[in-house]
C-alpha cells in the first residue's frame, strides 16, 4: 500500500511539475498580448486542477505513511503536522495580500508595490491552501481519522457540551437560544473538546469550503464565460470568507496559546496521555 | 519557544486590531462602501468589530504566555 501511495504521489507531483513548466512556457511565449496581471490570472486558473490532483496524491501518501492504527503518546501524525504547517504558510501568504486587495479598494490607496506582485503572492498562497483542501480530506478518508467530526445524531450533545464549556455569560444565552441542556453532555471523550468538534472544526471547514469554492468561480472566468451575477456573488462571498478566516486564525491562536501542549504536539506530534487522533 | 510564539501572537494581534480599526472607520467615512450601500457598511462594521474583539483576546492570551500566568 505504501509503495502504491508513494507511486501515486510521485505521479501527482510529476504531473504538477510538467503542467507548471508547460503552462509557463505557453504563457511566456508572448503569443498573447497580456499584461503581467492578466497573465498571472490565467496561469493560476490553469494550474488549479494539477494543484488539486497533487493534493489528492499526497493525501494518499500521508495516509499510507501514517496507517490507521493509533499510536500511544502521539497526538498528531507527521502527515497532519506537514499539512497543518503547509496551510499555515498558505494563510500567511494569501490572507494579508487578500485583505490588502480588498482594503486598497475600500480606502482607495495603493502600495508602492505593483498590484500584480500582490496578486502573484496571493495566488501562491491560494494554491497552497487549495493543495491542503484536497490533501486533508483524502488523508482523513484513507486513515479513518474522523475524531473531529461530530457523529450522526450527536450534534445536540456536542453543542450542549460546547455551550457548557463557554464562559457562563456567553454559554447560558447560547444554550437557551438553541434549547440545549448543558448538563446533558458528559465530559468530552476522546481526544478533542466539544469546542473543537462542535464549533472550531465545523467553522474551519465552512470557511475553507466557501473561500475555495468562490475562489474557483472567480478563477474560472479566465477560462470560460461566467455570468455577471454569479461572479458578483462569488466575489462578495469570497471577501466574507476571507474575514471569517481572519477571525478563525485569531480565535485558533487564542485557543491553542491557552493550551500550550497542543502547540508542542503540533510541532513534535507528541502529547503525553494522548493517542494519535488526527 | 513560548516567548517567541507570544511575541508573534502579539504582533499578529496588533496588525489585526489596526485592520479592525480601518474596517470600523471605513464603515462610516470611506466613499466606496457608501456607494455600495448600507449592507456593505454593516458588513465592514460587523467584520471590524469581530476581528477587533478577537485581536484583543489574542493579545491578552499572548501576554499571559509571556508573563507565565495561567490562562
Amino acid at each position: 500500500m505504501k509503495a502504491v501511495a508513494a507511486l501515486a504521489a510521485l505521479v501527482g507531483a510529476a504531473v504538477a511539475v510538467v503542467a507548471y513548466v508547460v503552462i509557463s512556457e505557453q504563457q511566456s511565449s508572448g503569443v498573447q498580448p497580456w499584461s503581467n496581471e492578466l497573465s498571472d490570472n490565467v496561469f493560476f486558473a490553469r494550474t488549479i486542477p494539477f494543484v488539486l490532483g497533487a493534493g489528492i496524491a499526497f493525501g494518499m501518501l500521508g495516509a499510507a505513511m501514517t496507517g490507521s492504527r493509533p499510536t500511544p503518546g502521539r497526538r498528531f501524525s507527521g502527515a497532519t503536522i506537514f499539512g497543518h504547517w503547509l496551510i499555515t504558510i498558505g494563510f500567511v501568504l494569501a490572507l494579508p495580500t487578500g485583505v490588502w486587495q480588498y482594503l486598497g479598494g475600500i480606502i482607495d490607496k495603493e502600495l508602492p508595490l505593483r498590484l500584480y506582485l500582490i496578486y502573484r503572492v496571493h495566488y501562491v498562497g491560494a494554491a497552497i491552501v487549495l493543495f491542503c483542501v484536497a490533501y486533508f480530506p483524502v488523508y482523513w478518508w484513507q486513515t479513518g481519522h474522523y475524531g473531529l467530526v461530530v457523529p450522526r445524531g450527536q450534534w445536540k450533545r456536542h453543542l450542549a457540551g460546547f455551550a457548557r464549556d463557554l464562559p457562563p455569560r456567553i454559554g447560558r444565552p447560547l444554550a437557551r437560544a438553541l434549547r440545549l441542556d448543558p448538563s446533558s453532555a458528559p465530559p468530552a471523550e476522546g481526544d478533542f473538546t466539544y469546542y473543537e468538534t462542535a464549533f472550531s472544526f465545523p467553522t474551519w471547514a465552512f470557511a475553507l469550503a466557501l473561500i475555495s469554492l468562490t475562489g474557483l468561480i472567480k478563477a474560472l472566468r479566465y477560462l470560460m464565460p461566467v455570468p455577471g451575477p454569479i461572479l458578483w456573488g462569488a466575489s462578495t462571498l469570497h471577501v466574507a470568507a476571507m474575514v471569517l478566516l481572519v477571525w478563525k486564525v485569531l480565535d485558533h491562536l487564542r485557543y491553542v496559546f491557552g493550551r500550550w501542549p497542543l502547540v508542542a504536539a503540533m510541532t513534535t506530534g507528541r502529547q503525553p496521555g494522548k493517542t494519535e487522533a488526527a | 519557544m513560548r516567548p517567541l510564539a507570544a511575541v508573534l501572537g502579539l504582533l499578529w494581534a496588533a496588525l489585526n486590531v489596526v485592520l479592525a480599526a480601518v474596517f470600523l472607520v471605513s464603515a462610516f467615512i470611506a466613499t466606496t462602501p457608501q456607494h455600495e450601500g448600507i449592507l456593505a457598511q454593516i458588513a465592514l462594521l460587523l467584520g471590524g468589530a469581530l476581528v477587533g474583539a478577537f485581536g484583543v483576546l489574542l493579545a491578552m492570551q499572548s501576554w499571559k504566555l509571556i508573563t507565565g500566568r495561567p490562562a
